[in-house]
């Protein structure tokens, strides 16, 4: 009873955010955003012609009524019609995010484990030489660029000057192995890139940690170093790893895998709103800042339940 | 004193590596600790009291610092040297150490019983069940009230005496032969300040403990200790029981705290009276008696000669001073 | 004033007694000068002139005339990729010049203001900003301002403003319930002189670190939007040389892909390792 009072509250809370996430991309992708008039028509065409379209767009309308009804539009979740595909807004979201997350979640998954896993082991040798070997690593991971990571690792393992052992671009999944097959080297390329900054990040909480008086409590009464770190230190670090995890998550489900779409020809959410914004197809673009609006506000929420439930200091009220 | 010290600490010497140099923040420290017996470890802050307690179990943080030489020995076993998986079967079983800061030395997402039990069961192999029963009598041991409800709430529900209460339960829990307190009543209130440093000197004589307390305030040292080591820069200045000490200090430094604190009766009557000067710098240490720069009895030799302490280990008073009062 | 100002005055100097003793951090200025140098030369005109001619055939491989070889019309690799370094720093500097000024103010005034309507407003812009993915956001600027050059730079400064207003409104927030803070409000300081002047330049040691930080950002960000149509419109950069070389490298020429890439990774990583000893020289707190 409680959470959902709590819940409500916080979604009303989250009222103000949504507004400007809706406001700020309505006024650049919307408002400021290409014009599709002369894409819609045939060749010469008449002003009365002209007029209509404008209309049918809404481009006749004045800014607060054409904001105003994305509201709305975003309230009901009916977004209409993609210009260019014809395809039902939400159906096109319904076909490709769940490819985006199919392809983004495993190294999303294996990035953040992984990291974490080498944060204890840098932590726990800490000054010492596997600490530096680890953060070293962390550094060069942290100054390659995501797109060279990309482009290499699809010459070493999928280009016939390479290995040649995975497709080089598309995404012809209908089964497990063809899934494992498009969808290793765009994650490997992912944990590779993630690795670093999210060691680097674990490893400064969990350091943090440490360095906390209840850690010496813990010395002084002889719990082991390895129980320390995982028993004592890691729940205490539990709060900035959610906030860090929680809040890319719409992220990810939204944007994060454009690189890799658009590297590997891949049909997810990414791409499809990337080449909404490149061409103006309002319908889509409304659909996809809206639904990123909505999930940083339950992200937001998903966050304080969290909260509550590992530091009992925190209190929904 | 009766047969073998507990605790038996001899030339013990603590470096720091630092930025501008290695720094000796315990220099030749000497002491033994009897069975039921509280030893003070006196001084202003960062004379080497705290970093003698510590290094005793053996936590001394490593980089930056390290027990140079010496030897720790608790009840005849040789600590220095001694890997740290097997120091740390000692700590918390044989010896235990309380802390200064009872608002930040729990962890505050375990509850009390939780943190208490973990100890329990570890060293003294109990069931849960019987680590929780043997925590809840811990408690009513130390004196929280309502121990059986207390058990199950978290750090930040309790107040600063009780957390310090909880700590000093944990530090009783496996009967440890020693318990190094650390200025376990300085981030009190007066009135909690009070209570608890009642409760450990009733815990110490029930368990019978030896106890090495580590403050900066004679007056705790008064009414806790038997003996205690007064400390200035790393070095003791001067051991005694607390009679003779508090009655005839014999190193002028002893003697300017002494004047400096605050008697009931006389305080309306003459101005406290203060130590001239600053502590030095360890990493910029005169060359003779450390405390020769705001001594009123210096002479040059103080300035040339480091004095140690007169007499053996096992003298009942001793005084590292060329000119004792 | 003057107590604040010697406080400034004796972190400086430790700072930079601690930096020059870092011999990691010293080697990334080094690497990170010897790029500026390049850049500057780019600038003056010395070197790196013919970057857009053609001087080649297609995909010649390394020689004493072209030491990178040349890319399918047969520009000069080298050339290019050096050229490309003093867009690198022209991208860098602007950008984290501009959104370190932008976070400072905006992070300063509502830190001052903490609680009331400007602060809130500030909260809950970084709140929206952070909320639309980067990308997005530099796609719809750089559509909404129709193809200006300069899209790409307003993009990057409008999002990475916001963790600088963030770390500079937390300092604020502290300082201001400082002495010094206090006394000159009891001798009546207007309030943004306070801000502006007494404030803010106690968090300089957070600008500097956080516009070293912002540089490598803007550098790597120009990699990824260049590639993807959104970057750099007129000259050469890195991002443009990856992007051209996409497909070569599946045909096996490699050139223009590799002297991109090292040159870029040098520069990064030299510059987030001279960051990382800023840090760790200007804030003695930080754990690491």
């Amino acid at each position: 009873m409680e959470v959902l009072q709590y819940s409500l509250r916080r979604l009303v809370a989250g009222i103000p955010l949504l507004l400007g996430v809706t406001f700020i991309s309505f006024l650049l992708m919307v408002y400021f955003g290409p014009d599709q008039t002369y894409q819609l028509l045939g060749k010469n065409p008449t002003a009365e012609q002209i007029a209509e379209i404008r209309a049918e767009l809404g481009y006749d309308q004045p800014f607060l009524v054409r904001y105003a009804d994305y509201l709305r539009e975003v309230a009901t979740l009916d977004f209409g019609n993609s210009n260019s595909t014809g395809e039902l807004v939400t159906d096109l979201l319904a076909r490709t995010i769940p490819v985006s997350l199919m392809l983004i979640l495993p190294g999303f998954l294996l990035g953040n484990l992984l990291a974490l896993l080498l944060a204890l082991l840098a932590a726990h040798y800490r000054s010492r030489w596997p600490d530096k070997g680890i953060m070293a690593f962390s550094v060069v991971g942290m100054s390659i660029s995501y797109l060279i990571v990309i482009i290499a690792f699809q010459v070493i393992f999928s280009s016939s000057s390479g290995l040649g052992w995975f497709p080089v671009r598309g995404w012809n999944v209908h089964s497990l192995a063809e899934y494992l097959e498009y969808v290793t080297v765009p994650t490997l390329a992912t944990v590779f890139v993630a690795l670093g900054y999210n060691t680097r990040f674990y490893r400064s909480v969990i350091v943090e940690e440490l360095n906390r008086d209840h850690v010496r409590t813990a010395r002084a009464f002889g719990v082991p170093p390895a129980k320390l770190l995982y028993r004592n230190v890691l729940k205490n670090c539990l709060i900035p790893i959610i906030t860090r995890v929680v809040f890319t998550i719409p992220l990810i489900v939204i944007s994060g895998a454009l690189l890799v779409e658009t590297y590997f020809g891949i049909p997810g959410v990414g791409k499809v709103t990337f080449d909404a914004i490149t061409t103006g197809d309002q319908p889509v673009l409304k659909a996809v800042v809206g639904l990123t609006a909505v999930l940083f506000v339950l992200a937001q929420l998903v966050v304080d339940v969290l909260y509550r439930a590992v530091d009992p200091r925190v209190s929904l009220s | 004193m009766s047969a073998e010290p507990i605790l038996s600490v001899r030339d013990l010497v603590v470096e720091f590596r630092t930025e501008h140099g290695v720094v000796r923040a315990v220099d030749r420290v000497s002491f033994d600790v009897f069975p039921n017996e509280t030893v003070g470890l006196v001084g202003e802050s960062g004379c080497g009291k705290t970093v003698t307690g510590l290094a005793i179990l053996g936590l001394i943080p490593s980089p930056p610092g390290r027990i140079a030489s010496g030897s720790i020995r608790l009840a005849g076993r040789e600590l220095v040297g001694l890997p740290e998986s097997e120091l740390r079967q000692l700590r918390g079983r044989d010896m235990a150490m309380v802390f200064q800061e009872p608002m930040t030395a729990l962890n505050p997402v375990f509850t009390v019983g939780n943190q208490m039990m973990d100890i329990l069961r570890r060293y003294k192999g109990l069931s849960r069940s019987q680590a929780r029963a043997a925590a809840i009598e811990l408690l009513a041991k130390v004196g929280i009230p309502a121990p059986a409800q207390r058990i199950d709430e978290y750090p930040h529900q309790l107040s600063g005496g009780m957390r310090q209460r909880v700590v000093i339960a944990m530090a009783l829990s496996c009967d440890p032969k020693l318990i190094v307190a650390d200025e376990p009543t300085t981030a009190l209130d007066v009135t909690t300040q009070a209570q608890v440093l009642e409760q450990i000197v009733r815990l110490q004589q029930e368990f019978r403990m030896a106890m090495v307390l580590v403050t900066h305030d004679l007056g705790v040292v008064a009414e806790t200790c038997q003996r205690a080591l007064v400390m200035y820069c790393g070095r003791v200045a001067e051991q005694a029981d607390i009679g003779p000490l508090f009655a005839h200090p014999r190193h002028p430094y002893t003697a300017g705290l002494l004047r400096s604190l605050p008697r009931v009766g006389e305080a309306e009557k003459q101005d406290l009276a203060v130590i001239p000067g600053m502590v030095p710098d360890l990493l910029d240490l005169p060359a003779g008696c450390r405390f020769a720069e705001r001594c009123p009895r210096r002479d040059a030799r103080c300035d040339g000669e480091l004095p140690d302490l007169d007499g053996d280990a096992a003298s009942p008073a001793r005084v590292a001073c060329f000119h004792p009062l | 004033m003057s107590v604040a100002a010697t406080r400034r005055q004796s972190l400086w100097s430790k700072a930079a007694w601690k930096l020059r003793r870092d011999r990691f951090g010293m080697l990334g200025l080094a690497v990170v000068l010897a790029h500026f140098v390049a850049a500057v030369g780019v600038w003056l005109g010395l070197w790196a002139t013919g970057w857009g001619d053609v001087a080649g055939g297609k995909w010649d491989s390394v020689s004493s005339e072209h030491w990178f070889g040349t890319n399918l019309i047969g520009q000069d690799i080298f050339q290019r990729s050096i050229y490309s370094i003093s867009t690198a720093f022209e991208i860098g500097l602007i950008v984290a010049v501009l959104s370190t000024l932008l976070g400072a103010v905006l992070g300063a005034m509502a830190g001052f203001f903490s609680g009331r309507a400007t602060d809130e407003f500030v909260v809950w812009l970084m709140g929206v900003l952070d909320s639309i993915p980067f990308y997005l956001l530099v796609a719809a600027i750089a559509f909404a301002l129709e193809g200006n050059p300069w899209s790409m730079h307003v993009a990057m400064i409008s999002t990475f403003w916001i963790t600088t207003a963030r770390l500079v409104r937390g300092e604020v927030i502290k300082l201001k319930g400082l002495e010094f803070v206090e006394a000159a409000h009891a001798i009546g300081v207007p309030e943004y002189t306070i801000i502006f002047r007494h404030i803010l330049p106690n968090t300089f040691h957070i600008l500097l670190v956080q516009s070293t930080i912002t540089f490598v950002a803007a550098i790597k960000s120009e990699v990824i939007l260049s590639f993807l149509g959104l970057g750099v419109k007129d000259g050469m950069s890195w991002g443009l040389m990856i992007s051209e070389s996409t497909f070569e490298v599946l045909a096996g020429f490699f050139n223009n892909f590799l002297a991109a890439s090292v040159l870029m990774f040098g520069l990064v990583m030299a510059f987030s390792i001279f960051s990382d000893a800023l840090q760790d020289a200007l804030d003695p707190r930080q754990v690491s």
